[in-house]
């Protein structure tokens, strides 16, 4: 890990320091990613030949009317499993990922296809989480031991306790099924209609996005409104441990000497704290925010499948329930390549955040 | 003809509430005054209660102590009575303060020229071009070299001597009457050390400022000081001139600690440092809070010491004063 | 460390939502125990099974005779008594089982270092780089369903994170005097781990295990509503809840008298991880007041 220094000597040490440790994380990525296929397929392995044979047939008509056992023995099922590891890894780094039985299309575009509306939800959620839970962290710990601080712990241990699920089958009883505020799915039939028409283009795939670049407000208006349910599930759940980090380490730095040399030069309160200790507390906050952000994608499963979105969540988790091998690899395989790649860049990123790691 | 004074201390009173709610007097009544542009040295062991004071003259001791009692005063305005923002005029301005760990006073995410530059445009109205301008101007004074470059640089880029510095020229920015050196150089190596307390003479003498050296190093005391204050567990029990303290102390604790400092031209067994430990602050004895550890010690010591006069400021608080004396032939 | 150990406790005694946790748990324990008589199973059938108790599909609103309602044909409260079992199994077999590999492993990677060291941590970083509920999701529907297949895949995934932390509490621990001392006389390694370093991780290892109770119950669950889990009509919550999911998204201005279909069973989980959860925090501020949030 790469930790701060109070006192790290001359600056080329340091420079030298983060070059080898950017290297080292750049030299163990492709070494997770092997690790992950890996355990994957092994996972896979406990399954009978017939069954793995999915996950290499491209296309249904190739089934159509051949023989299974030839196709199995066509693909080497029976090989031991190293070769057969080494003939599937070479596959998906190829880009096939096999045929989706619930997708009816290959594996990889329909990931490809529903990731962005993952993205998109993931990235929703994130600013209300980020926001809700840095300041009102900063607010409990401004108010340490007060009733505001015991009521926001509280609030957050009560969220933090929240399954995903019972939070969303609430939110959608409430806003959906009473209110009828927040109607599950990604679009209306309407806007859903008017987003398949030749006219719209797809830029990057996320709704909001995109209807924004094709000028239709309301169809923005209305992929937002699909959005609030599931971002109001996933704040209320998540936002509690960025709001601890942030009490902990906003009260850690209130307890610095140099907050107290900023009141000893005659600051007004406000500047101090604003200005000399949330800095330094939100330094740690940012790369938990992060983390945060990427734990986020895998709440997707659950708050895509309540709210009965399209995305990559609902895709994996309804592959699950019909047993589409092809679909449950792919797109775990997809889940870990987004993991590792996103800490990566939330760990060199906080070199980027703190000047004592900050590369000139 | 009376003295006259800087800064008062009358009766400060510090108590802090612990984890498990109980009260802590880790000052209990403390008194002195710093004439102008002189050196006062508060000494006594770890924990007496030295940074505290320092501290509440400030009114920055943190959240969980409170001012109990007693009055500050400065330039005949009693500190503890203004109002919050009266306060933050005299922090920095008229009062500044340096600590002991310059690694941890400095704030790491800013670099040293923004922090000396926020302290000057804070209680001078200069533009903020002729605030790098001064900035630069006191790290020069410091003695940091290349300080044009150094105003770019971030805490950790500097050595802890030059962070030392880089403090005393931000805490001496605004010309302030007062500083305050909360042992400024333990953290620092010996010749380091001396180059320090030289640098702080020197611009003592250059700003006409008064000091009030906090330290458990007698040397530096022997070294600085105009006057001195012995603390002993939130209390003073002895204060007076250099010479009154060094020469002529009447306070046993005063003793022992005069004592328990190696020197050359006595001999070995001379070398008694004092019995027993420094109480616990929930736990201080009733009385006198050397009661336990001192040799003169009988059934009067119960009480609390009352405050013998010695003249010319020399005041020590012990029942036995009178028979004290006696003891210095031993020495 | 007996005089520390009875101060911890006192502490978290005097700890008001410590107390809570307690007493949740306490309640919980207490119908686990009794479920048999809170909700008597029908002789001769596997009580775990919740009984269909109508014809219908549609949920029936809380009545006499079904004190918390019926959903999926089956009564709820019998459900929510029963699961209350099923938690506890759940949480407290994984959590034991990831426990005891996690020490294992973490042990053999603080006290040995280099490149086992190395080659260890690098096993726990892929394994938890696939999201925990999607790895859970992936071995249980190559294992099938069953409540056995999901506290596999649950402890296949679960025990990096105490192995992380044995392993640095060891490399700490390595560090100090008293364990160069024993080396220095000629104390057996293993000897060392047992002696030594484990009774002094114990408690942070006792703190996570009890933080962790709720989000491996929360995922076993998770993984019953998404119909991964328990196998039809067992009694689980996640199961319960699962009859909820699409009532809910029947169509608006209906729903809200299907609540007590999400009420019982989401009730009772919640409650439950809380109970975990404020005892987790509690504990960690009683035996280490420096991390008190
Ligand atoms: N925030 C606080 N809460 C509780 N007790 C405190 C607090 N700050 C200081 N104390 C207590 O007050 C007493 C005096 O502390 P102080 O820091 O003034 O000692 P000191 O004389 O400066 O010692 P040193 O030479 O080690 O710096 C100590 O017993 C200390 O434990
Ligand atoms: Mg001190």
């Amino acid at each position: 890990m790469l930790e701060p220094h109070g006192d790290c000597g001359p600056h080329g040490a340091w420079f030298a320091l983060m070059i080898f440790y950017i290297l080292r994380r750049l030299l163990f990525l492709p070494l997770t990613l092997f690790g992950i296929s890996l355990l994957i397929f092994l996972m896979i392995g406990f399954l009978g030949p017939y069954q793995r044979l999915a996950t290499f047939i491209n296309s249904p008509e190739r089934l159509k009317g051949a023989d299974v056992d030839k196709l199995v023995e066509l693909y080497g099922l029976n090989d031991p499993l190293i070769i057969q590891y080494g003939r599937w890894l070479k596959n998906v780094l190829r880009g096939n990922l096999g045929w989706s039985y619930v997708g009816k299309e290959p594996v990889l575009s329909a990931i490809l296809k529903r990731f962005p509306y993952t993205l998109e939800l993931t990235l929703f959620a994130a600013i209300p989480i980020i926001f809700l839970g840095t300041s009102l962290g900063v607010l409990a710990a401004l108010n340490h031991n007060k009733p505001l601080d015991h009521g926001l712990r509280i609030f957050a241990v009560v969220g933090w306790s929240f399954p995903d699920f019972v939070f969303g089958l609430f939110v959608l009883m409430i806003f959906y099924g009473t209110l009828g505020w927040f109607p599950p799915g990604n679009l209306s039939v309407w806007a859903e209609e008017i987003v398949k028409s030749p006219h719209f283009r797809n830029f990057t795939g996320m709704l909001t996005l995109d209807a924004l670049l094709n000028g239709r407000f309301d169809v923005f208006l209305d992929a937002l409104r699909h959005l609030a349910g599931p971002v109001l599930t996933l704040t209320y759940v998540e936002f509690a441990f960025l709001l601890r980090i942030t009490r902990s380490s906003m009260l850690e730095v209130l307890r610095k000497e140099y907050v107290r040399t900023a009141r000893a030069k005659g600051l007004d309160e406000r500047v101090v704290i604003h200005k000399h200790a949330k800095r330094n507390a939100l330094i740690p906050v940012a790369t938990v925010s992060g983390q945060t952000v990427i734990g986020l994608l895998a709440g997707t499963v659950i708050v895509e499948t309540i709210f009965n979105r399209t995305g990559l969540g609902s895709f994996i988790a309804l592959a699950s329930q019909q047993l589409d091998y092809a679909s449950i690899m792919g797109g775990s395989l997809f889940f870990g390549l987004i993991l590792v790649i996103g800490n990566l860049c939330v760990d060199l990123s906080y070199a980027l955040i703190d000047p004592r790691v900050r590369l000139e | 003809m009376k003295e006259p004074v800087l800064l008062e201390v009358r009766n400060l009173k510090v108590y802090f509430r612990n984890d498990e709610g109980l009260e802590l007097r880790a000052v209990d009544g403390v008194s002195f005054t710093v004439p102008p542009g002189k050196t006062v040295a508060l000494v006594g062991e770890s924990g007496c209660g030295k940074s505290v004071t320092a501290l509440a003259i400030l009114r920055l001791v943190e959240a969980n102590g409170r001012i109990a009692g007693g009055e500050v005063l400065f330039e005949g305005k009693n500190l503890l009575a203004l109002s919050e923002r009266e306060m933050q005029r005299v922090r920095g301005k008229e009062i500044a303060i340096i600590f002991q760990e310059p690694s941890a006073a400095l704030n790491p995410v800013y670099t040293v020229g923004e922090q000396i530059v926020e302290a000057i445009l804070l209680h001078q109205s200069v533009s903020r071009e002729k605030a790098r301008a001064l900035a630069e101007e006191m790290l020069h004074l410091v003695g940091i070299p290349e300080p044009r470059k150094r105003l770019n640089e971030y805490p950790h880029e500097l050595s802890g001597g030059m962070k030392q510095r880089a403090m005393i020229a931000m805490a001496l920015s605004c010309r302030p009457k007062l500083l305050i050196a909360d042992e400024p150089t333990t953290s620092l190596d010996v010749t380091i050390q001396a180059q320090i307390l030289e640098l702080l003479r020197e611009l003592q003498r250059q700003i006409g400022m008064a000091i009030l050296l906090i330290t458990h190093d007698l040397g530096i005391v022997a070294d600085m000081a105009d006057e001195v204050v012995v603390m002993y567990a939130g209390k003073v029990v002895e204060r007076g001139t250099k010479y009154d303290i060094f020469k002529r102390c009447r306070h046993p604790y005063t003793l022992g600690l005069l004592r328990s400092v190696p020197r050359l031209d006595v001999d070995e067994n001379a070398l008694a440092s004092i019995p027993g430990f420094v109480p616990d602050p929930l736990h201080f004895p009733e009385g006198c809070r050397f009661r336990g550890r001192c040799f003169l010690e009988d059934e009067t010591c119960a009480t609390e010491p009352p405050e013998v006069a010695l003249g010319d400021g020399h005041v020590v608080y012990c029942h036995h004063a009178a028979l004290s004396e006696v003891c210095h032939g031993e020495r | 460390m007996r005089e520390e150990t009875r101060k911890a406790l006192r502490r978290l005694f005097s700890n008001a939502s410590g107390v809570l946790g307690v007493v949740l748990l306490g309640l919980f324990v207490i119908v686990a125990l009794f479920a048999p008589l809170l909700a008597p199973p029908k002789p001769g059938r596997d009580p775990y099974f919740m009984p269909v108790v109508t014809w219908s599909a549609d949920p029936l609103p809380p009545s006499r005779e079904h004190p918390f309602g019926v959903a999926g044909k089956r009564d709820i409260f019998y459900g929510v008594v029963w699961g209350t079992r099923t938690a506890f199994r759940i949480g407290i077999l994984v959590t034991l089982a990831s426990t005891a590999i996690g020490l294992f492993v973490g042990s053999l990677a603080g006290y040995f270092g280099r490149i086992l060291d190395e080659i260890l941590m690098r096993v726990t970083d892929v394994f938890m780089a696939i999201p925990f509920l999607v790895a859970a999701m992936v071995l249980t529907t190559v294992l099938g369903t069953g409540l056995d297949k999901v506290m596999i895949a649950l402890i296949v995934f679960s025990w990096m994170y105490p192995a992380r932390l044995i392993r640095g509490n060891i490399l700490q621990v390595k560090e100090e005097q008293f364990i160069l001392a024993a080396k220095s006389l000629g104390v057996s390694d293993t000897l060392i781990i047992l002696r030594h370093v484990l009774p002094n991780a114990i408690f942070p290892v006792l703190i996570q295990a009890s933080m962790r109770m709720g989000s491996l119950v929360i995922t076993a669950a998770a993984l019953s509503f998404l119909g991964l889990g328990a196998p039809q009509g067992y009694a689980d919550w996640g199961a319960l809840l699962n009859y909820a999911r699409n009532w809910m998204l029947g169509g608006y201005g209906a729903t809200f008298k299907y609540w007590y279909m999400i009420a019982f069973p989401g009730g009772a989980m919640v409650l439950f991880v809380l109970a975990w959860n404020l005892l987790g925090d509690a504990l960690r501020d009683a035996f280490d007041p420096r991390l008190r949030w």
